[in-house]
C-alpha cells in the first residue's frame, strides 16, 4: 500500500503550493515557490531556521495568505480566508508548541468547538467513544477523561493528531513534531506517521533531524533563503546531502579544532549537592578548556549547573579562581566570574516580547548604568550593534524583540547577553537545541574561540556528537551523580552510552 | 450552610429548653439572666461611630443598673452580615429581646420576623422594616423634620433671589425624604438652589464637590451641607477660596467640634439640626424597662429633629462622644 | 524574516534561477510609532479639557486648575508607585486603608507631639517623619509577605486593607481623629500654599512623578520591573534580585502613601474609618487607564498621571457641568477605564 502511493507520481496533488511569494513590509520571504502534497505520503520540507518554512506551512494552512502565487487543493485554485476554513477543507497544521487547553482533559480538547451536543447536554459518553476510536487509530491508548496537563509529550503529539483526525484532516502539516520527544517517543511518532501514510493521509513533516526526515519521508524539499534549492525523492539523499543542500556549502568544518586548556584550575566543586537532583558531584576545570557533560534526559546535569550558578539550593565546596565562593546567589556567582546558560531559551533565557538591546544587557546592565542610577542607552545600542555583528545575529530591525527572531538567532543573543557579563566560566546548557545547522557551525565556532581567548567553558548536551567534537573531556553523569569521566580519543559514543546507562559505573574515587 | 444548621440545632435546643422551663423543672436558675441582642452597622462614619459610642455607653449603665440583664453587641460591615450575627444571636446566645438598627430595610426583615415569631422581643431603631408591625418597639430620627428644621432656617433667613447650593448624602431612600422635606419647607420664599451633588456623608468628596461649586458659582448665600461630617469639607473649601464672609453653613446631627462652634458664635455656622446617634441609647433603655419591668414600652417612639442654636447648643454638646 | 547570510558563513549556494534572496541587512525602524494606544490616553485628556472649557468659563481659571491638580496628587503620588507594583507583576489592594491608617498614627503621633515639643515646625517635622516611617513599614510588611513568604499579592493586600481600615477606626473609635487646632493652623499652608501661587502637592506630585518616569525608563529598576513581571524565570536566569526588587516596589509604594499622607493631613486635618475609600482602587484604574499592562511586564509612569488627571477631571466636569444626574458619574468613568482599555488592544496586536 506504502510502495502503491510512493509510486503514485501522477496523483493530483491534494495540496500544493504554486509560485509563492511572501513579503513582510518590505522583506521579502518566500521567492517563487512551488510544492506540493499527494496522497498517501510524507513530504518533508527542511531548511535553515529563517529559510521560510513556517511562512510556507502557514500559507498551505490558511494562516498566512500568499502576497503572490496561489494555493491549489485537489487541483483547483483555491484561497483559504482563515485557518478555519483550511481545517474545514481538511487541512490542519500542528503546531510545534501545542495547541491544548492543559487544564481540559483529552476528550474535551478533541471535541473542543465541536461538541456532540443533544439540546443543551453533552453527549459525553459518545465523545468518550470517538476519542477511543481516534486514539486507538493512532495506537495510542491515552484514557480520554485525563487531563493534557498530566500527559507527557508524545501522548499531546497524539491527542494533537487525533484532534486534527477527527476533523477528517486529509492533509496533516507538522511543524518539528518531534522537537521536545525522546529518541524512543520519536520512534512510536514515525511509526504512527507511517500508519497514517499508509491510510492516504498526506503529511507535510519538518524537522531539524535530518536522520528522522531520511527514515520517514518520501520525497524532500529544501528551502534556502526563501527559495527551493532542491526537491528530490528521499531515497538517495543523504543526510550529509540535504545539509548541505540547507546550507549550501561544505560541511566538513562543524566542528573548530580543539585548542589545549591551560594548567590553571579555575573551578574546582567538590561534593556538590543539588538536593532531589544531583549529589556528591566533584569536578575540576582549568583554563581555557571546555568540558562536555553528557547524560540522559533527567540525569540531573542541568540542576547540577543551576545549584551551582546559584540558582538552585545547593551545598558544596566551590573555589572559583581561588576564591572560595557559596552557591546561594546568581548574581554574586556571575560578580565572582561564573554564568550559566539556560537550555530553556523560552522561558528562563530571554524576555521575548522585549527589544534586543533589553535582552542583551539585562544580565550585565550595571555595566550600562551611570552613577548607579541612569541606563546609558546609547550604550546598549552600540553594545546590540556590536554584538549583531560579532555574533552573526540576523535581525530584520534592531529594535524588534526577542521573539521576532529564529531560534538560531534567539540562540546567538543568549550567547552575546551572557558573554557581557564576561565569565571567566560560562555553562552552556544545549548550546544548539531548536538551532538549524548553520547556526550550529557558527555557535561552536564561538565555544571554541572562547576557550582559545582563555576563557573555560562547560558544554551540558544530549548531543553526542556534539560533546564529543567540542570537548577534551567529557563528564557523564547519571541518576544524579557523575557516573565517569572520559578524555580526548576515550571519549566515543559508545563509552558515553555505557556510562550514562549505568553499566560501567564506578564511584568517584575519594580525593 | 454551617451557620444555618447551627441556626437550626439552636432552635432545637432553644425549644427544648423552653419545654423544660415548660414541665416547671426548677432547675434552670442560670436563665434568670435575662439577655438582650445589640446588632448595629459597624462605625465607618461620623454619624455611626458615635451611634457606636452611645450603644457601648448605654449598655455599660444598664449592666450596672439592672443586674439581671447582660448584653451582646454585634456590629456589622453588611447587611449579610447583620443577619448572620442575629442568627447566632438566637441560636448560641438565646437572647430575651433583640435591639437592631438594620443595616438595609429589605434584606433585614424576613430575619427580624423570623427572630419575631421564636417570642423574642424586638426593637427597631432608626431604618424602619419593609414589613409593618414586626417590631414591638421602633424608636427613630425624624428624615422628615430634619429636612424640614433645616429649610424653615433657610426661608427664614434668606430671601427672594438669595442662592444656595445643597450637598446631599449617599444616594438612598433617607437622603431622599430628607432632601424633599427640605425643597417643601423653602418652597415659595424665592431661595435659588443652584446645584444639588452627592458628598456621600464624607468630609473629602465634601471638599471637592464645594470646591468645584465655588469655581462654578460666583454668588453663594448659604449651604445646605446635610451632615456635620460633610460641613467640615464644605467649610474647608471655603476658607481655601476666601469666600468666608459670603455665606454660611448648616450641616447637621450635631457633631461636637461643630455644636462648639454654634456655642462660641461661629457667624459661618449659625445653626445646626440634631439627628441624635444617642436614639440607639433610647432604644436599649426602654427595652431593658420593657424586660425588668411592667412599664409599657410598645408603640413608636419619634425622636424629633430640634434646631441647636447658640442659645440652646450647650445641652446638646457631648465633648467626650467620638462624634 | 529572512536567513543568516553572515561574514563567518558565507553561503556559496547557486541561487535559483529568477528568485533572489532577500536582503538581510538590518532595517532601521522605529518600534514605538506613536498609535492610539499612545496617544489614546493624552487624546482622552485632551478631549475632557477641550469639554471641560467648554462647558465652563471657570474650568481653565487658575483657582479650578489648582483644585484639581491637588486634589489629584494624594493618588496620584499613590499611582507612581502602584505603577511600579504593577508592572513587577503585582498588585496592592491596601493603598486606600493605608493611608487612612498612616493619616491616623500620624495625627496622634503630632497631637502627642505637642505636649513635650509644643506647636512647633519640629512637632510637624517629627510627624511627617511619623508619616513616612509608617507607610515605608506597612509596604515592607507587604512585600516581605509576598516576596519572602511568597503569598499571592492579592490575598496580602486585601488582608491587609481590612486590618489598616479597622485598625484606623479602632484608633479613632469608630470616630473621627483631629489634629490639634493650633498645630492644623501652622501645618495648614503644606497643602494650600506653596511657592510661585502653586500649592505644595501639586508640586511634590509633578517630583514623584518626574522622578518615576525616569525610574522607570532609564533606571535598572524600572528595567528590572518590567523584567520580573514579563517574566520572573527570565529575570531570576539573568541575576536579577527578583525578590529584593519585587519587595522594593511595595516598599517605594508605602513610602508614598506617606508621602501622600503628608499632604493630606493638613487639608481636612482629620482621618477616619473612611479615610481614603477606594483610593486602590482609582490608583489602579489610573494606572491601567495610562498603559501599563495590568498582568505586569510594562509600565508607563506619565500615563498613570495621565490617568489620574482623567479620573479627577471627570468629577470635575461632572460638577462644574451639571450635564447628567449625578447618579449616573460612576457609570461615566467606568466606561472612560474600560474604553481607554480597549484602546490598550491595538499595542497588543502590534507585537
Amino acid at each position: 500500500m506504502t510502495e502503491g502511493a510512493r509510486l503514485s507520481d501522477g496523483a493530483v496533488p491534494v495540496l500544493a503550493a504554486r509560485g509563492v511569494s511572501r513579503l513582510f513590509g518590505p522583506n521579502q520571504v518566500l521567492f517563487d515557490v512551488d510544492f506540493d502534497l499527494r496522497p498517501g505520503e510524507v513530504h518533508a520540507l527542511i531548511g535553515e531556521n529563517g529559510a521560510g518554512k513556517s511562512t510556507l506551512m502557514k500559507i498551505l494552512s490558511g494562516y498566512l495568505a500568499p502576497s503572490f502565487g496561489g494555493v491549489e487543493a485537489d487541483g483547483r485554485p483555491t484561497v483559504f480566508a482563515s485557518h478555519r476554513e483550511a481545517e474545514a477543507q481538511g487541512v490542519v497544521l500542528i503546531h510545534q508548541e501545542f495547541n491544548l487547553a492543559m487544564p481540559l482533559t483529552v476528550e474535551e480538547n478533541i471535541f473542543l468547538g465541536r461538541e456532540l451536543r443533544r439540546g443543551p447536554f453533552l453527549r459525553a459518553a459518545e465523545m468518550q467513544e470517538e476519542c477511543r476510536r481516534l486514539l486507538a487509530r493512532l495506537d495510542c491508548d491515552v484514557d480520554p477523561r485525563l487531563r493534557c496537563r498530566d500527559l507527557s509529550a508524545p501522548e499531546r503529539q497524539m491527542v494533537e493528531i487525533a484532534k486534527a483526525l477527527g476533523r477528517d484532516a486529509r492533509v496533516l502539516i507538522m511543524d518539528e513534531p518531534t522537537a521536545v520527544l525522546t529518541a524512543r517517543e520519536t520512534d512510536l511518532l514515525l511509526a504512527q506517521i507511517d500508519r497514517l501514510r499508509a491510510a492516504g493521509t498526506a503529511i507535510l513533516y519538518t524537522s531539524h533531524k535530518l536522520d528522522e526526515v531520511a527514515r520517514i519521508a518520501d520525497r524532500v524539499t529544501v528551502l534556502r533563503d526563501g527559495a527551493r534549492v532542491a526537491s528530490r525523492p528521499a531515497a538517495g539523499f543523504t543526510e550529509h546531502a540535504m545539509a548541505e543542500a540547507m546550507v549550501g556549502r561544505e560541511l566538513s568544518d562543524l566542528f573548530p579544532p580543539k585548542a589545549a586548556p591551560q594548567d590553571e584550575v579555575v573551578l574546582s566543586v567538590r561534593d556538590l549537592d543539588v538536593p532531589g537532583h544531583a549529589r556528591g558531584a566533584s569536578f575540576e576545570l582549568r583554563r581555557g578548556e571546555v568540558l562536555g557533560f553528557a547524560g540522559l534526559v533527567g540525569a540531573g546535569r542541568t540542576e547540577l549547573m543551576e545549584g551551582l550558578a546559584g540558582l538552585r539550593p545547593a551545598s558544596g565546596e566551590i573555589r572559583l579562581f581561588g576564591r572560595s565562593v557559596r552557591p546561594d546567589d546568581p548574581r554574586a556567582m556571575r560578580e565572582a566570574g561564573l554564568v550559566y546558560l539556560t537550555e530553556d531559551r523560552k522561558e528562563k533565557g530571554l524576555l521575548l516580547g522585549f527589544p534586543l538591546a533589553e535582552n542583551l544587557t539585562l544580565l550585565a546592565l550595571e555595566k550600562f548604568t551611570r552613577a548607579g542610577l541612569r541606563i546609558d542607552k546609547p550604550a546598549e545600542a552600540r553594545a546590540l550593534a556590536q554584538a549583531v555583528e560579532d555574533f552573526a545575529i540576523a535581525a530584520r530591525d534592531l529594535r524588534m524583540t526577542a521573539g521576532g527572531l529564529s531560534g538560531g538567532n534567539q540562540q546567538k543573543l543568549l550567547l552575546a547577553k551572557t558573554l557581557l557579563a564576561e565569565p571567566g566560566v560560562v555553562i552552556i546548557d544545549e548550546p544548539t537545541r531548536g538551532v538549524d545547522i548553520g547556526a550550529k557551525a557558527q555557535i561552536y565556532a564561538f565555544i571554541a574561540a572562547l576557550a582559545a581567548a582563555g576563557k573555560s567553558v562547560i558544554v551540558v548536551s544530549s548531543e553526542l556528537p556534539e560533546v564529543i567534537g567540542l570537548a577534551g573531556r567529557v563528564i557523564v553523569m547519571h541518576r544524579g551523580r557523575i557516573a565517569g569521566a572520559l578524555e580526548g580519543d576515550a571519549a566515543t559514543e559508545n563509552a558515553i552510552v555505557r556510562l550514562a546507562m549505568g553499566l560501567d559505573e564506578k564511584e568517584p574515587e575519594p580525593a | 450552610m454551617l451557620r444555618r444548621d447551627m441556626f437550626k440545632a439552636g432552635m432545637g435546643l432553644a425549644v427544648a429548653g423552653a419545654l423544660t422551663l415548660g414541665a416547671g423543672a426548677g432547675a434552670a436558675l442560670a436563665q434568670d439572666k435575662q439577655v438582650i441582642g445589640v446588632a448595629i452597622p459597624s462605625a465607618t462614619h461620623g454619624f455611626m461611630g458615635g451611634l457606636n459610642f452611645h450603644a457601648r455607653e448605654a449598655i455599660k449603665r444598664l449592666e450596672t443598673t439592672y443586674p439581671s440583664l447582660s448584653f451582646v453587641l454585634a456590629t456589622s460591615g453588611d447587611a449579610g452580615k447583620m443577619v448572620n450575627d442575629i442568627e447566632d444571636m438566637v441560636a448560641t446566645r438565646d437572647i430575651d429581646a433583640l435591639v437592631v438598627l438594620p443595616f438595609e430595610s429589605e434584606p433585614l426583615t424576613a430575619p427580624v420576623q423570623a427572630v419575631k415569631a421564636q417570642g423574642i422581643w424586638v426593637t427597631v431603631v432608626d431604618r424602619g422594616l419593609s414589613v409593618p408591625g414586626i417590631e414591638d418597639l421602633y424608636v427613630a430620627g425624624d428624615n422628615t423634620g430634619f429636612g424640614r428644621v433645616a429649610g424653615e432656617y433657610f426661608a427664614e433667613n434668606l430671601g427672594e433671589g438669595d442662592n444656595v447650593v445643597v450637598l446631599r448624602g449617599i444616594p438612598t431612600t433617607l437622603d431622599n425624604e430628607r432632601v424633599e422635606a427640605f425643597e417643601a419647607a423653602i418652597a415659595g420664599s424665592g431661595i435659588n438652589v443652584l446645584d444639588m451633588q452627592h458628598g456621600n456623608w464624607n468630609r473629602d468628596d465634601a471638599f471637592d464637590v464645594m470646591q468645584d461649586f465655588l469655581s462654578k458659582h460666583e454668588d453663594i448665600d448659604a449651604v445646605w451641607a446635610a451632615d456635620d461630617d460633610m460641613a467640615v469639607g464644605v467649610l474647608e473649601a471655603i476658607n481655601q477660596a476666601g469666600r468666608n464672609d459670603e455665606m454660611w453653613v448648616v450641616g447637621g446631627a450635631g457633631m461636637k467640634e461643630i455644636v462648639k462652634r454654634i456655642m462660641d458664635g461661629d457667624p459661618m455656622l449659625p445653626v445646626n439640626v440634631t439627628y441624635p446617634p444617642a436614639q440607639i441609647a433610647t432604644a436599649i433603655e426602654l427595652t431593658a424597662l420593657g424586660l425588668v419591668s411592667a412599664t409599657p414600652v410598645s408603640g413608636r417612639f419619634i425622636i424629633g429633629s430640634q434646631r441647636i442654636t447658640p442659645e440652646n447648643a450647650e445641652q446638646f454638646y457631648f465633648p467626650d462622644s467620638p462624634f | 524574516m529572512t536567513s543568516s547570510a553572515t561574514p563567518s558563513v558565507p553561503p556559496t549556494a547557486e541561487t535559483p534561477s529568477g528568485t533572489a534572496p532577500a536582503e538581510t541587512a538590518p532595517v532601521r525602524k522605529p518600534r514605538r510609532r506613536f498609535g492610539l494606544h499612545v496617544l489614546g490616553p493624552l487624546m482622552a485628556l485632551v478631549a475632557l479639557i477641550v469639554l471641560g472649557a467648554f462647558l465652563n468659563d471657570n474650568f481653565l481659571s487658575a483657582a479650578n486648575v489648582q483644585n484639581v491638580l491637588a486634589r489629584s496628587a494624594f493618588i496620584g503620588i499613590i499611582a507612581v508607585g502602584m505603577t511600579f507594583v504593577i508592572t513587577a507583576g503585582g498588585i496592592d489592594l491596601s493603598v486606600g486603608s493605608m493611608a487612612a491608617f498612616t493619616a491616623a498614627i500620624t495625627i496622634l503621633a503630632m497631637n502627642a507631639l505637642v505636649a513635650p515639643l509644643g506647636v512647633s515646625v519640629l512637632t510637624i517635622a517629627l510627624g511627617m517623619g511619623v508619616a513616612l516611617l509608617a507607610g515605608l513599614a506597612a509596604g515592607l510588611v507587604n512585600g516581605a509577605l509576598v516576596a519572602r513568604v511568597r503569598i499571592e499579592p492579592f490575598i496580602v493586600t486585601l488582608g491587609a486593607m481590612g486590618v489598616y481600615r479597622s485598625l484606623t477606626t479602632w484608633l479613632a473609635d469608630g470616630g473621627t481623629l483631629s489634629l490639634n487646632y493650633e498645630l492644623r493652623t501652622l501645618y495648614r499652608p503644606v497643602y494650600y500654599d506653596g511657592p510661585f501661587g502653586i500649592s505644595w502637592p501639586i508640586i511634590v506630585f509633578a517630583l514623584v512623578a518626574i522622578l518615576g518616569e525616569l525610574a522607570m525608563r532609564s533606571a535598572p529598576f524600572g528595567r528590572h520591573c518590567a523584567a520580573i513581571g514579563a517574566n520572573e524565570q527570565v529575570a531570576r536566569w539573568s541575576a536579577v534580585r527578583v525578590d529584593g526588587t519585587r519587595m522594593a516596589t511595595y516598599a517605594l509604594l508605602g513610602l508614598l502613601v506617606g508621602v501622600a499622607t503628608i499632604m493630606y493631613v493638613p487639608r481636612l486635618g482629620s482621618a477616619s474609618g473612611g479615610t481614603g475609600m477606594l483610593w486602590e482602587l482609582e490608583a489602579i484604574a489610573a494606572v491601567i487607564i495610562g498603559g501599563t499592562v495590568l498582568k505586569g511586564g510594562f509600565g508607563r509612569v506619565w500615563g498613570a498621571v495621565v490617568g489620574v488627571l482623567i479620573l479627577s477631571l471627570i468629577d470635575n466636569i461632572l460638577n462644574l457641568a451639571s450635564i447628567v444626574s449625578p447618579y449616573l458619574n460612576g457609570a461615566i468613568q467606568g466606561v472612560i477605564v474600560i474604553l481607554a482599555v480597549v484602546l490598550q488592544r491595538e499595542r497588543k496586536a502590534d507585537s
